[in-house]
């Protein structure tokens, strides 16, 4: 039994394994524990409905995370988003399956698009967000989002109380009218619903 | 008189002579065989991954190209990526792996039929995950973690399986010293399976964000201590072998691993400077990605100061180019990762395009260029065959253009999209004025493509056969 690590196979990767746990507790493990022992939902928060919950799900399938944040920094450049981004913003995060048994905060990494913490209420209009879902280039010039038209359904006439999204020609099908299907109106559900809740001396919704 | 017509008809060679692989036979066809396996298969996932990669691009470009949601880019960006990374990098390093082990081991490898196993459950989660990516079914976390864990979990066992492999074959080793590759390749597939049973184990990842702060931990380490050791590893063999000369200082490879293990488990949360998440958790990875530049400058050190003084050996070669060229972009874009984890800088460049440029500049010009310098060094030496070296010139200049283009664009490009951000101008114009360096990456990107498919013909080329090999010609040569 040598303590060489060059010669001892058993020490050097019992140590490189076992080190390396050690250290993922360190700056892993052990912040996520206390992150989640420490969650609390902002004061004035309420917790989200079944269909913003359900359009938490459309926005992770369609990997929607990977273009917009939903973090604002607290540096200056990001004040047009709202206010910084605390802890709380996210508490309401659950779990949405044994599939996927964890809860999905979708800070987001890039920002080919805006920022959503607050898009509810800085682009509150549910028409707006149909026509911009169905086809982004029928409303906002120069766009590069991809269209979501399978998150629509296109009828002959709609039935009754179904609300038909007004499209220009250059972007209509065409025939029949284009009515938002389930997946649709919970993801526009769940967008609408990011509204920052005001803190004190933070700023907040707008 | 000097004839005119001569001097047109002087050879004029489009390459310079490369040195052909020196005519030892040291291998067996089954282990051949089982090595080409996984560059095969490598190979395939590379073509795949990177048409979808090219794809994407052109989204950027011309977003209305299709409607089909299995083929929009937020379902796609993820197929790219974790082919290439689990697909392609990982099979390909791992293959050239069950080579390095045995060799500097003295030893044949434990179970070829295990590796065979490790194999096909790498293949199948790569495919099966992809399709699930495709529907829609992804695991709610962010980059490289989007396969959901019954997919993840049998990536691990392949990953389980091939340390188990490798470590029999080390414990059983015909020499008393455990060669510097081996530490780093068991240094990568021990960190990896810690990391992936961490990452995917749900219990502290509840609520709030808490799964952000394994996110970080985890998205960072994929790449650094996977990817990262193996890769040096490979290099800590090939180049030696090679050159024909022994690596510059062991001591100093020694350095980079315990720097590796130690700096580099602490900078994960640079991936979330100014988030919600412990600030001090920021701070650490800062410092942590200041000390990175120890392993760096050790790592890059030992690899070019092995090549000081073998100038015309490296000319001469047509596979240590491709270390060459990936050994300085792990200098150069590992220390950008450094710079990129400053908060002044991290104002700047954090979520625009600047990001992927580095993603691509150091798994591809990192990675990817030595993972083919070892499988050009290599492969011949195994199946007697060797690659046209003309076709691997068009593939290194075709992939070191190309990506130098998509990066230059995107540094460039993302640049300005800070820079927009910090003037306050209205946020499509950080859109509208990217429009001509997302042309240029879709550009530099299709050369990258281009180059990958002469990749996959030498790799046709290199194949195990019969015929020709270069220890045949050689037996001719000296018959005659």
């Amino acid at each position: 039994m040598t303590l060489d690590f060059g010669k001892n196979h058993w020490l050097l990767f019992g140590v490189s394994f076992f080190g390396f746990i050690a250290l993922a507790y360190v700056v892993g493990i052990g912040p996520a524990i206390w992150v989640q022992n420490h969650s609390q939902p902002l004061p004035g928060s309420v917790a989200p409905t079944h269909i913003e919950t359900e359009g938490l799900k459309v926005y992770i399938s369609e990997g929607c995370g990977y273009c917009h944040t939903q973090q604002v920094r607290p540096l200056e450049m990001d004040a047009i988003w709202g206010r910084p981004s605390a802890p709380g913003d996210y508490a309401f995060v659950q779990p949405a399956s044994a599939w996927q048994p964890y809860a999905p905060a979708v800070l987001g990494s890039e920002r080919t698009g805006p920022d959503l913490s607050n898009v509810g209420a800085r682009q509150a209009s549910e028409v707006w967000q149909y026509m911009h879902l169905y086809n982004p280039r029928s409303v906002v010039q120069g766009s590069i989002m991809p269209a979501f038209p399978w998150l629509f359904d296109v009828k002959a006439v709609a039935a009754e109380g179904e609300s038909v999204v007004p499209l220009p020609a250059s972007h209509a099908p065409t025939g029949g009218v284009v009515v938002p299907n389930a997946r649709g109106r919970a993801l526009v559900a769940y967008l609408l619903a990011r509204r920052q809740v005001p803190i004190e001396g933070y700023g907040g919704a707008r | 008189m000097v004839e005119v017509t001569s001097t047109a008809t002087v050879a004029r060679p489009l390459a310079v002579a490369k040195a052909r692989v020196e005519p030892v036979a040291d291998t067996n066809t089954a282990w051949a065989r089982l090595v080409f396996s996984y560059l095969a298969w490598a190979t395939a996932w590379l073509l795949f991954g990177t048409l979808v990669g090219e794809y994407l691009g052109i989204k950027f470009v011309i977003p209305d190209i299709d409607h089909i949601p299995w083929l929009s880019f937020g379902r796609l960006r993820p197929v790219h990526t974790n082919t290439v990374f689990w697909g392609w990098s990982s099979l390909a390093m791992v293959g050239m792996a069950l080579y390095v082990v045995p060799k500097t081991s003295r030893r044949k490898l434990f179970s070829f039929k295990l590796a065979y196993v490790s194999l096909a459950l790498i293949n199948l989660s790569v495919f099966v995950g992809d399709l699930l990516l495709m529907g829609g079914i992804n695991n709610g976390g962010q980059e490289y973690r989007e396969y959901i864990w019954p997919v993840q979990a049998v990536f691990a066992v392949g990953v389980i399986l091939t340390a188990y492999n490798l470590i029999r074959t080390i414990a059983d080793r015909d020499v008393e010293e455990i060669y510097i590759s081996n530490w780093y390749i068991m240094g990568g597939l021990l960190w990896t399976i810690a990391l992936l049973v961490i990452a995917y184990i749900p219990w502290y990842q509840q609520n709030g964000i808490s799964e952000t702060v394994i996110q970080g931990f985890y998205m960072h380490m994929g790449v650094g201590m996977w990817f990262t050791p193996i890769v040096l590893g490979l290099t800590y063999y090939t180049l030696p072998r090679l050159l024909n000369k022994p690596i510059y200082s062991y001591s100093l490879g020694v350095l980079a691993f315990w720097t590796q293990m130690v700096f580099y488990s602490m900078i994960g949360a640079h991936h979330f400077i100014f988030a919600p998440i412990p600030w001090w958790l920021q701070t650490v990875a800062i410092i942590f990605s200041v000390g990175m530049v120890v392993t760096l400058a050790a790592g890059t050190g030992n690899f070019l100061l092995t090549m000081r003084g073998s100038e015309r050996a490296i000319g001469r070669s047509y596979s240590v180019p491709f270390i060459l060229a990936g050994t300085l972009a792990y200098f150069l874009f590992s220390f950008q990762g450094t710079l990129e984890a400053f908060r002044s800088f991290q104002a700047l460049w954090h979520f625009t395009n600047y990001t992927v440029a580095h993603s691509h500049l150091t798994m591809y010009g990192f990675v990817a260029f030595l993972i083919w310098g070892s499988v050009y060094g290599l492969v011949p030496r195994m199946t007697g065959h060797e690659p046209s070296a003309v076709w691997v010139g068009i593939h290194f200049w075709f992939a070191l253009i190309g990506y130098l283009l998509y990066c230059g664009a995107l540094m460039i490009g993302g640049s300005i999209q800070g820079l927009n951000w910090i003037a306050g101008s209205p946020f499509i114009h950080s859109v509208t004025d990217m429009v001509p360096y997302w042309l240029w990456r879709a550009i530099g990107g299709t050369l990258m493509f281009l180059s990958h498919l002469v990749f996959a013909y030498n790799v046709w080329l290199m194949r195990p056969r019969g015929g020709a090999s270069i220890w045949a010609t050689a037996a001719q040569n000296g018959a005659a």
